[in-house]
């Protein structure tokens, strides 16, 4: 039976909109990556939406960050120590707030950069750094480069859950699973947001069903990674914590706000899928538009970091 | 090299007269809180934060009827403290190094360095650590870090009159309190028990305790509890990397194309391409 | 104290008796547990002093205490009169001791008697004894009789038993509320405490004096004390700790109306001359080896306060100016001077260092008192309850035409002078800051003021100047006398050879001599100010080669820097310690070593001349009857004025019969409830976090504790529906308060013999100024605790009964 006798840090706003932001742009670099590494030419479209609106939600992440600070203009005290006569970088691995800080400065380094390279290559950047920049990133360097910027999307997405397990609040650091869970919904907020915004491309209707498809999958592994966060909350005897009160309510919405991307239709795919247990839910919920889906697993996304990050601390 | 300095703080003789919380105020120029009735026992103070680096806590538990004996077991008084742990929580997750280890080995908080995330207040398992608006940074008992620097006792310890709070090095307190304890389980108290004298909870206290009941009835982690940030970093990450293996593998599935599929789009689309 | 506050570490047993040390002495309080954590004290085998504390809530002191027992207030006489008599039923009194170092043996005069209640010689319309009537039968040289074998029927020791047999273990539980086990399990520690290498302390404070019976519930404990030869030694005594910072030098310098400095007597009309003083105020001497140390002197220290206050205005002709004493006929105890105003009959009060409004007893009849004045002067550093009075609950300021005058004052910490604790010692300290603002030093402030009295009187004359026209003003500015000056007059010193005495000895009754304080002569002799001394704990092998705790180097205390007063009674009659381990004093053979010696440093004990122990009475001895006290010889248990039960052991007189009830005196109605109507015991106290009023302007410690609140035993907040936190109404027959619950099981009920009642707290210290009252200015119109107290005091020292009245409580919508 785990007890609990530390104070709340007052995490409130500021970090629950960094961790929603947070989880969208990590989720989005992710999966520009995987549509470029395994879908079809035409996701390509696709893929360069995502980085395009991975970057600026990320621009957000660090002002967040450093206005809850109490001294926003000491920022940069999470990557200099300037403990006097001590200097350097300030960097341990096992502070998840202090690995967070730098992959944050380093994923920015690369969803900036593919930001550029996704502009250029819509024509929407000219001139020699956009094209310096396309040719720097083209083929397997690129591809590469890809990759790490993906995992450090990953890490962006879900080191907050981590973040949160490594202290000694309660509930936060009884569920080893929020940083799993915090990434699949991560994945899944950002799978829906890229779903709606390629219905403004043309040329990308495949891939909307394909992400419709893995927006389904993502939803399934947080529902399963949510089961997994209650057997961990459990486990300490907290359960009556994190269900006491308004909670209970809360997270019962929580998983009603993942109905509709399980239950949404999603092109050829759908055969596919169609003996599994959500397509059932899917054809009695007879389709879901994607706004609705949008809707619905944003504010799921929402509302379930609010319940983590606020349900332990009040 | 300095030694390393301790607080041997003994519950049984403490008569909760607060001078330690006044004292700490008054050296350190803490303003306090505005004042609120609490009537909880005789504490309004509440807690440990920014404002009270001490605080004593009351827990009535007078057993009812017209006698009973004191002994420190029927209304306990504890002066809480930070414990300047061996193994300290809040040290580990700052993210500045604005918490550091003195030549004293006393835990402190660099108030220039300290931007104020707060960290280290959901890490300390003692709820010890405070945020204050003025500053913008956290604080806690420096151990009286400037007296000690100056050869001074610490100003709570100075003023305590019952020597319930006793400080020196850590090994004399550590005596102090063997012997103390074996008075009393002399005396056949033998619900007296230290806290933190050993390295089961934190690795040791330098703020270590003798107790006149279960840690859990003074709000402190039993040796069970007492247990580190860290030990998350491992099942944490661990979670996180599983579910990035399984969202991989989710985008793969959904993303890659089964061979028929993708010939029959192929087809469709060599078909279209031909048409136009 | 008879002892002093380290000397505490020195006892087996510790009796806490109307005291929170715990909270109000937290500082002093260290020596109680050193005690208890000594392995080498304490009864039986030793293994820690054990602390015993009889209270009527479970304080911060029961918190450290081993046993604590919870006692209806106002009852200690039966707790000590039942000890008294376990003690000398089961034979464990000091026998040697008692036989030789008390009036055990004296033969009271036929004609003393105690029936129903009621000692000899009482006179019910002036509600009066004639002590006179409690005397000893004397042989033709005025000597006491004596009986060493302690049988007569008449001894002291006799009458004593009889008195006391009526305190069986049964009746103390009746009117204490203690159960009997536990008493008898108390009386078994304390019977061990007769043993001559055994010794037990009391401890006492206002919660014993704040009663009708103020005077005999600490005799009683003084008599158990004398009775386990425990008075005179290391780690025993009767221990009073004293209120203020200074209040024990307060009282020696005569802040109290009836006495002179050094507790000489205010002289009574009648007594026209020097001669006539002493002749009626001197302690007679009563057996042949009485010293009677005051009585033999008690000119010579009349004639040099004379000296020191009338220089040469004062000789042996006009009888060294003893007629401009003042020779009061009236009371004039604080109560007396509120009383005066209500009649109309006070012009004007000074109140310096003193809040009368929160203080009272009964604020309401003070407030009223207050506006009676045509003016008030408030000489303090903050305003006060008393310099807004006119803002107090139920004054209209615009019928009030009291002109109040308030003088910014310097606090202690903005002048040097001397503090005397508990312990009697005296000590000095330095001024640490300077004045701030415009205030002035109180003592300056009064040699203004007097110096413009002296000069109307020059210029206007008057009916009887020369007190004030005469009076010494020996300073080098009269109108800024130093501390430091004014120590030098109280020390006093030789007019011939112009030097500072070193003893109270040298003081002489022909005007060769001054001391303003002959308790303090010897405090600042030629070679300096000794109370400046600080030889202590940095070298205990040479600043307490007894290793008693005397420090004799550290500061000086009173009566010739002797820590244990008495102590010639911590030897026996050949002069060996009682318990070689704790000596007092001890005969070497050729002289008295160890503390200062209360005896002729050379006088051998086998002298067949040696005086008796007790140097300052007429007997020699300590008194276990005594005719000094004016409520009776032998403490009696009597009810508080307002009590739930009638006394259970004479209900026809169950309250004292001799105290003086005001407001019938004066005509008023009668302020006294009933406890029909009232059926709940309160009692007022102190909390660690204040002192008094004047911390309700410290923040800190106003966070500390923030509101007015009472304590609520368990039981009674379920049957009232109070909870923790709830407003609550606490009313009297003569006001109420509205303040805050805290519901506890450390208050309870007691059952008195089948009666069941409940008691509870009521802190002392909010009222309507200070920090909190201006957070909540309605509120804190009901915060006086002393709205509830009655009008009413001790006896013999007229304290007031703050500690035991009856109330009523009910929750606040
Ligand atoms: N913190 C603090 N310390 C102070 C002061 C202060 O205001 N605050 N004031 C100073 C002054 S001026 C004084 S006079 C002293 C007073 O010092 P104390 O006398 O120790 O103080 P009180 O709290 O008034 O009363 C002591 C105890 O007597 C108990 N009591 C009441 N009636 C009885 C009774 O009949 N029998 C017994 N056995 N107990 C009884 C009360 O419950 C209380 O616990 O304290 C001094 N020290
Ligand atoms: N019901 C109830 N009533 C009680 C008691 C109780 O137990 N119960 N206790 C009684 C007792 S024992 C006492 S002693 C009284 C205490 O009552 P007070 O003596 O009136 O209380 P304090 O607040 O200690 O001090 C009074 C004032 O002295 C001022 N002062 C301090 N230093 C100086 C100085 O150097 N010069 C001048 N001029 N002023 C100074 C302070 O500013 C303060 O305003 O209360 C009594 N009233
Ligand atoms: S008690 Fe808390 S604040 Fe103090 S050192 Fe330990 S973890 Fe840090
Ligand atoms: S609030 Fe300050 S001390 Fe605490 S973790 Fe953050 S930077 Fe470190
Ligand atoms: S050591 Fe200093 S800072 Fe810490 S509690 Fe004591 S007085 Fe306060
Ligand atoms: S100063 Fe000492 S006795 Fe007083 S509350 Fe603090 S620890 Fe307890
Ligand atoms: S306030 Fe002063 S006099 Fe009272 S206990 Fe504290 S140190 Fe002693
Ligand atoms: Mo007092």
């Amino acid at each position: 039976m785990a007890e609990h006798f530390v104070k709340p840090p007052h995490w409130e706003w500021y970090i629950l909109a960094y961790f929603f932001l947070g989880g969208l742009t990590g989720g989005l670099y992710a999966l520009g990556t995987m549509l470029r590494l395994w879908g079809t030419a035409e996701d390509e479209a696709a893929a360069k939406v995502a980085f395009v609106a991975a970057f600026p939600l990320l621009l957000v992440c660090p002002v967040l960050l450093a206005l809850d600070l109490g001294q926003p203009a000491r920022f940069w005290h999470m990557l200099i120590d300037t403990t006097p006569g001590r200097g350097g970088i300030a960097f341990k691995y096992w502070s998840p707030m202090s690995i967070g800080s730098w992959v944050l400065l380093v994923y920015g380094a690369f969803a900036f950069l593919s930001f550029l390279e996704a502009l250029a290559l819509d024509g929407r950047l000219r001139g020699g750094l956009g094209s310096a920049i396309v040719r720097a990133l083209a083929g397997s360097g690129g591809r590469a480069f890809n990759i790490i910027g993906a995992i450090l999307g990953l890490f962006v997405a879900s080191y907050t859950g981590v973040l949160l397990s490594v202290s000694n609040q309660p509930i936060w650091s009884d569920a080893w699973a929020l940083g799993g869970l915090f990434l699949a919904s991560g994945l899944s907020g950002a799978a829906a947001l890229l779903a709606w915004l390629t219905r403004y491309r043309r040329g990308a209707e495949a891939t909307e069903a394909r992400l419709a498809r893995a927006e389904r999958y993502f939803a399934t592994l947080e529902l399963v990674l949510i089961v997994v966060f209650f057997v961990n909350v459990a486990g300490a005897g907290m359960l009556s914590r994190a269900l006491a009160g308004p909670w209970a309510a809360a997270w019962a919405l929580v998983v009603v706000s993942l109905i509709p991307s399980l239950a949404a239709r999603g092109g050829p795919s759908i055969q596919v899928a169609s003996t599994s247990g959500p397509a059932a839910v899917a054809r009695a919920a007879g389709g879901v538009s994607h706004a609705a889906v949008l809707v619905s697993v944003l504010v799921g996304m929402l509302l379930m970091r609010f319940v983590v990050i606020f349900s332990a601390q009040f | 090299m300095p030694q390393a300095v301790g607080f041997f703080t003994d519950t049984s003789v403490c008569i909760g007269c607060k001078a330690c919380e006044v004292a700490c105020k008054e050296w350190n120029q803490l303003k306090g809180n505005p004042p609120e009735f609490r009537g909880d026992s005789f504490d309004n103070t509440g807690k440990l934060d920014a404002q009270n680096w001490r605080h004593v806590a009351f827990f009535d538990k007078v057993p009812e009827g017209p006698v009973a004996t004191g002994n420190g077991q029927a209304w306990l008084m504890f002066s809480d403290v930070c414990k300047h742990c061996t193994h300290a929580a809040c040290m580990e997750v700052c993210p500045t190094g604005a918490i550091i280890r003195t030549e004293f080995d006393t835990v402190f908080i660099q108030q220039d360095v300290c931007n104020g995330c707060r960290d280290c207040i959901a890490a300390c398992p003692f709820g010890v650590i405070g945020f204050s608006e003025e500053t913008g940074t956290v604080h806690k008992c420096t151990f009286c870090y400037d007296r000690l620097q100056n050869g001074l006792t610490p100003a709570c310890a100075k003023v305590c009159p019952t020597q319930a709070i006793q400080f020196g090095p850590l090994e004399e307190m550590q005596k102090k309190a063997d012997a103390r304890l074996a008075q009393l389980h002399g005396q056949g108290q033998t619900q007296a028990r230290l806290y933190g004298r050993d390295d089961k909870v934190y690795g040791g206290l330098k703020a270590f305790f003798l107790l006149m009941d279960k840690p859990e009835v003074y709000g402190l982690p039993n040796e069970q509890n007492a247990v580190l940030p860290r030990r998350n970093n491992r099942p944490g990450y661990l979670g996180a990397f599983a579910t990035a293996v399984l969202g991989v593998l989710a985008g793969l599935v959904a993303f890659r194309e089964r061979g028929e599929v993708r010939r029959a789009e192929e087809a469709l689309r060599t078909g279209r391409t031909d048409k136009a | 104290m008879t002892n002093h506050w380290r000397d505490i570490k020195n006892s087996d047993l510790i009796l806490i008796n109307g005291a929170n040390p715990a909270e109000a002495h937290p500082v002093g309080f260290q020596w109680f547990m050193r005690a208890k954590l000594d392995p080498q004290r304490g009864p039986g085998n030793g293994g820690g002093a054990k602390i015993i504390h009889a209270d009527p809530r479970f304080s911060r002191t029961s918190a450290v205490a081993d046993i604590y027992l919870r006692i209806r207030t106002g009852t200690d006489v039966a707790y000590f009169g039942g000890l008294i008599n376990y003690v000398l039923q089961h034979n464990l009194h000091h026998a040697e001791y008692v036989t030789h170092y008390t009036n055990a043996s004296f033969i009271v005069k036929e004609g003393y008697g105690f029936t129903d209640g009621l000692f000899a010689a009482y006179d019910p319309e002036h509600r009066a004894y004639d002590t006179k009537a409690w005397g000893y039968e004397l042989d033709e040289q005025g000597f006491a009789k004596r009986d060493m074998t302690l049988q007569h029927p008449r001894c002291v020791f006799q009458l004593m038993k009889q008195h006391y047999a009526r305190y069986t273990p049964e009746m103390v539980s009746r009117i204490t509320g203690i159960p009997q086990d536990d008493f008898l399990k108390v009386a078994q520690l304390v019977g061990q405490m007769g043993r001559p290498d055994k010794v037990m302390t009391i401890v006492y404070a206002v919660g014993l004096t704040h009663h009708t019976t103020g005077g005999q519930l600490i005799r009683s404990g003084a008599v158990l004390q004398l009775l386990l030869g425990n008075i005179g030694r290391p780690g025993g005594g009767m221990n009073a700790e004293r209120g203020h910072a200074n209040i024990q030098g307060n009282t020696d310098h005569a802040i109290s109306w009836e006495i002179l400095p050094g507790y000489l007597a205010i002289p009574s009309p009648g007594e026209r001359t020097l001669d006539d003083y002493v002749r009626e105020k001197a302690p007679k001497k009563l057996d042949p080896n009485a010293w009677n140390f005051f009585g033999t002197n008690y000119r010579k220290f009349m004639v040099s306060l004379l000296k020191a206050w009338y220089g040469d205005a004062a000789t042996k002709e006009n009888d060294f100016a003893f007629n401009y004493i003042p020779k009061p006929a009236g009371n004039s105890s604080w109560m007396s001077i509120y009383d005066q105003a209500l009649k109309g009959k006070m012009e004007g009060v000074i109140l310096s260092g003193m809040t009368a409004t929160s203080i009272g007893p009964d604020s309401n009849q003070v407030l009223q008192a207050l506006a009676n004045l045509k003016w008030l002067v408030v000489m303090d550093a903050f305003p006060t309850t008393s310099s807004e009075f006119w803002h107090g609950p139920g004054m209209d300021p615009a019928k009030i035409q009291t002109e109040v005058f308030l003088l910014p004052c310097t606090h202690w910490i903005e002048k040097d002078g001397t503090f005397v604790n508990s312990g009697r010692w005296v000590q000095w300290k330095d001024q640490v800051i300077p004045p701030q603002g415009e205030a002035r030093h109180d003592h300056w402030i009064l040699a203004d003021l007097f110096h413009r009295v002296k000069q109307l009187y020059e210029r206007e004359g008057g009916a009887f100047p020369d007190p004030v026209m005469h009076l010494t003003m020996n300073y080098k500015d009269p109108l800024r006398p130093e501390l430091d000056e004014i120590a030098q007059e109280i020390n006093g010193k030789n007019l011939v050879t112009g030097k500072r005495l070193a003893t109270f000895a040298a003081l002489k009754d022909d005007g060769t001599t001054i001391a303003g304080d002959w308790i303090y002569t010897g405090h600042y002799p030629e070679s300096g100010n000794l109370t400046k001394r600080r030889e202590g704990v940095q070298d205990p092998q040479k600043n307490d080669p007894t290793g008693m705790g005397f420090y004799p180097n550290w500061a000086w205390s009173w009566p010739l820097n002797r820590r244990v007063m008495y102590n010639r009674a911590s030897a026996d009659l050949q002069g060996r310690p009682w318990d070689p381990k704790r000596p007092g004093i001890q005969w070497n053979g050729h002289r008295w070593v160890g503390d200062v010696p209360d005896y002729p440093p050379t006088m051998s004990p086998s002298d067949p001349k040696a005086w008796l122990p007790f140097i300052m009475t007429g007997e020699g001895t300590g008194r276990l009857f005594s005719s000094t006290m004016i409520d009776g010889p032998f403490p009696e248990h009597y009810e508080p004025v307002e009590s739930p039960i009638e006394n259970p052991l004479h209900p026809r007189v169950s309250s004292s019969p001799v105290a003086f009830l005001y407001d019938k005196a004066a005509g008023r109605p009668n302020r006294f409830g009933t406890a029909e109507e009232f059926p709940i015991i309160a009692t007022t106290y102190r909390l660690t976090e204040h002192e008094h009023y004047i911390t309700q302007q410290v923040p800190h410690l106003v966070q500390l504790q923030p509101e007015a609140f009472v304590e609520l035993p368990e039981g009674l907040a379920r049957e009232k529906g109070i909870k923790t936190g709830d407003m609550v109404r606490v009313r009297s027959k003569r006001g109420e308060i509205r303040v805050r619950a805290i519901v506890t099981r450390r208050l309870g009920q007691l059952d008195l013999g089948g009666t069941k009642v409940y008691q509870i707290g009521i802190p002392i210290h909010w009222g309507f100024v200070g920090v909190s009252a201006e957070l909540f200015p309605e509120k804190s119109q009901h915060w006086l605790a002393n709205s509830l107290t009655p009008f009413v005091g001790d006896a013999n020292a007229r304290t007031p009964e703050f500690k035991a009245f009856l109330v009523n409580v009910e929750k606040m919508a």
